[in-house]
Order: structure tokens, then sequence, then C-alpha cells
């Protein structure tokens, strides 16, 4: 096999500002029904818990929220519940999963699904029609898909928060309907 | 990688989201693999973090300068890089420039931190044996420009002890990747460049991105940048984006922070390092830097 090298660089050769063929990024990791098996591999029923109410929604300070509960059980044992919710950053939409034991602790996190809400700046199919053509003594064979993405940072803070609030929903309703 | 029998799982850890995916392994396996992988990235987060009370972190800043502190061994190796680098690019990599951010309020001010030192910087923190460390004036420590690219180094040595054939950690588009084939990797610098963007074809590297952005703003005062120039103590100027390629995360995560201090003692670094960067000045597009 030959030594791959570290990489090459494609860089763009004007400055020309590129319009349309915005490509939103979006992943799915998990499904909800995968992330209840990963969570809690034991279980042997995932029981829908009813929406929460109005009232409840506005005491978290967040009208008009509704996470999907589920109560984890094996048999007439509970080990837990997993919680789904949504978190809407600057430009993405998240949905993520919180698995919390029978005592309330938290399990695990994970993110289920990350998608961007609008197309950020990544401009690939038009800034490669512009690549094309000039680069004839190094022909590039490009991935058709986009698997990474480098650039600013973006920050969980808005998943930190939720998971904040199911805390709370956790203290406030789960908790004492054990 | 083959898109099929790829894995792939996030979680949010470091302030952001690290994406783990792995190739070349049954499905179960793989999942065992991904979830060791996260266990070392939690470590790092665990023990690295500027705001978690229990970390190494604030365990020292709770410290009175010249007491021995022991650390974990992978604190330890991030402090002996972290020196290095401000040592090599003479100060414009600089792990004790928390004061100056705590000041404009971009980090919290560590819980029970004992007094600083206002002339101490990085020359104050001495490594001894044993993974002891040693301030000589009251310094803040924040690996937050090195620890992100040693976590995505540390997981993806975890995916390759289990036996992955193809494997990328992306921690907030800190990423490092090996596997037969090279995949593009998009570069995307926020706002920061409106115009075409470049994309690299990434063989068994990393890349590390890192753009100068306003943050911290309060009123009609001064914006500062999460960005400070080390030597000068200002925050940069915005609209510098960069990104750098080098064979492990921790050393391109380093060195996005040299290039946006100083273009050239980072071109210097990148040649020392077998690394290359390309970085975006706002209106005079994009420049190529170091070997390759």
């Amino acid at each position: 096999m030959t030594k791959l090298p570290h990489a090459r660089w494609l860089l763009p050769l004007s400055l020309v500002a590129v319009p349309a063929f915005h490509a939103a990024y979006a992943t799915q990791y998990m499904s909800v029904a995968e992330a209840q098996h990963a969570a809690f591999a034991d279980a042997s029923e995932f029981r829908a818990l009813p929406a929460i109410g109005a009232a409840t929604a506005n005491a978290l300070g967040a009208p008009g929220w509704s996470p999907q509960l589920f109560e984890a059980r094996r048999a007439d044992q509970r080990l837990g519940w997993l919680l789904v919710d949504r978190v809407i950053g600057k430009a993405e939409l998240i949905t993520y999963a919180l698995a919390l034991d029978a005592t309330g602790a938290v399990k695990s996190l994970e993110i289920l699904d990350y998608r961007e809400t609008h197309g950020g700046e990544v401009r690939l199919a038009a800034w490669r029609r512009q690549f094309v053509g000039k680069t004839a003594q190094a022909p590039v064979q490009l991935n058709q898909d986009i698997k990474n993405i480098s650039g600013a940072t973006l920050s969980s803070r808005h998943v930190t928060e939720g998971v904040h609030r199911l805390l709370q929903l956790y203290e406030l309703t789960l908790r004492a309907a054990g | 990688m083959s898109a099929a029998h790829d894995v792939r799982r996030a979680q949010a850890w470091l302030g952001t989201f690290v994406e783990i995916r792995v190739g070349g392994l049954p499905p179960l396996a793989a999942i065992a693999a991904i979830e060791a992988a996260f266990v070392e990235v939690a470590a790092v987060h665990a023990l690295m973090s500027f705001h978690e009370t229990g970390s190494d972190l604030s365990r020292l800043h709770r410290m009175a300068a010249g007491v021995p502190v022991q650390v974990d061994p992978r604190t330890y190796d991030v402090l002996v890089a972290a020196l290095r680098f401000a040592d090599e690019s003479g100060g414009c990599f600089d792990p004790t420039i928390a004061a100056r951010l705590v000041a404009w309020d971009l980090l919290p001010r560590p819980i029970g931190a004992t007094l600083l030192d206002p002339q101490a910087n990085w020359r104050d923190v001495e490594l001894l044996d044993g993974a002891h460390v040693r301030f000589h004036r009251q310094v803040w420590l924040d690996l937050g420009g090195i620890a992100k690219g040693y976590a995505v180094d540390r997981a993806l040595e975890v995916l390759r002890a289990r036996g992955a054939t193809a494997a990328c950690v992306n921690a907030g588009g800190d990423l490092r990747r090996f596997g037969e084939a090279a995949e593009s990797v998009a570069l995307r610098h926020g706002s920061a460049n409106r115009c075409a963007l470049p994309e690299i074809e990434l063989g068994n590297a990393a890349v590390a991105s890192s753009v100068v952005t306003a943050h911290g703003e309060r009123g009609d005062q001064c914006v500062h940048s999460v960005h400070v120039n080390a030597r000068s103590g200002r925050s940069m100027r915005a609209r510098r984006a960069v990104s750098v390629v080098a064979d492990t995360c921790m050393t391109a995560d380093a060195l996005t922070k040299v290039m946006l201090a100083d273009v050239r003692v980072g071109g210097r670094l990148l040649r020392r390092h077998g690394a290359s960067a390309c970085l975006s000045d706002g209106a005079r597009g994009w420049r190529l830097f170091g070997h390759g």
C-alpha cells in the first residue's frame, strides 16, 4: 500500500461569491429505538408516557415543549427512562436522547440527529464546478458526499441547557410518579 | 470507508459535539469500540476542563504557587505539549491566557482559585517528575487550545487498538482520521468568508480549524475575540480563519492558534512539524502555508 500524503488542499481560485447549491449538513446517528436499546440493553419494554401538560411546560419556562418520554422496563421492574428532546441552535436542529437510571441519575446522552436548519457556508457543488477544468495536470477524484466538516466550533450549550430542563422535568413529574 | 459498514455516533463533550465513525468492524464490535473511545474523550474532558471543579486544572488553580501538584498522566502529556508550543512560538501559543479571558467575561472565574499574579505567564509553569506540576507564580491554565485535539488523538488510538481499519473522530471540527482512501473534508469558517471555500483530501492525518469570532459583546464596550494574541495581550482582529493539517490533532489544534496570532511564527512551526495550513484574511482570499 502506498503511503498516503497528508492531504491535498483544494483552494478556490477566485474570490467570486458562489450562489446557490447550499449543501446543508445532516446526519442521523441513531433512531429512537436504537437509543432505547443502547441505553437499556436488558429492557423488554419501552412504555411511552403521556406528553407533559401545558402547566408543566410553562412551569419549566418552556411553553409548548413536548419531549418524548419512555419508561424502560423489564417485567415488573423499572430500569429507568429515556427522554428524547430537540433543541435548536444558531443554525442547527439537534435531537438527542437522555437516559436516566431508576434513581434519576444520568446514564448516557446520545445525539440522535443533527441537522442544519439553513445552508450554512458549504457551497460545494458550485465551487467544484469552478474547480473542474483547472486541474488538468492533477485530476482530482472528489468524493460525492462530504462526511466531514472542519470550521468554527459548534457550541453544545443548547444541548446542555436541554439536559438541565429534562432533569428538572424528572424532579417535577417522573420521580413523583415512581 | 464504505458507508454501508460505517457506524457513527455523536455525543456532547468538550463544549461541542464529538462524532466518532468507524469502519471495518462488525456492528457490535464497532459500537463497543466507539463507546470505549467516548470514555476516553469523557476522561480528557473531566481532567482538563477549566470550568469543572473536579478537574486537574481546577485542583491546580486552588493550590498556592510553589506547591507541587500531581496530575493525571494525560494532563501532564498535554501540559508538556502546551509548554513546548509556547516555547517554540515564543509565547504566541500560551496556555496561561485564561486570566485575560476571565477579565473579559469569556471564561468564568475559577471557583476557589487563589489570587492571580498579573505578571505570571507560561514560563511560571514547571513540570516535575512523576507527573507533578508546580507554579512559580500563580497562573490559570486553559488547555482549550489543545486538549480537544488531544482527546481526538486518544480516541482514535482506542479505535485503532480495537481493530478498526478506518475511523474518524471529529470534535467540533477538529478531526483526525485513518483509512485506506483519503476523504474529503469541507472547510467552513462561519461568516468569516462568504466566498468559495476550500476543501481537503485528507489521508491519515488531522485537520483543525479556528476562526476569529467576536464574543463577549457588552453594550457599547469593546468586543473581544476569544483568540488572544498572547504576546501583545490583545484580542485578535476579526475575520481571520485558518485550518491546519498535521500528523496529530493536538499539533493541528495548537498550530491554528499560532497561525492566528502570527503568520510568520506560524509558518516556521508548520515546517518544523511537517504541517500545512490555509488561512483567510477576509478580503485577501485563501493562502497556503507550510509543507505540502
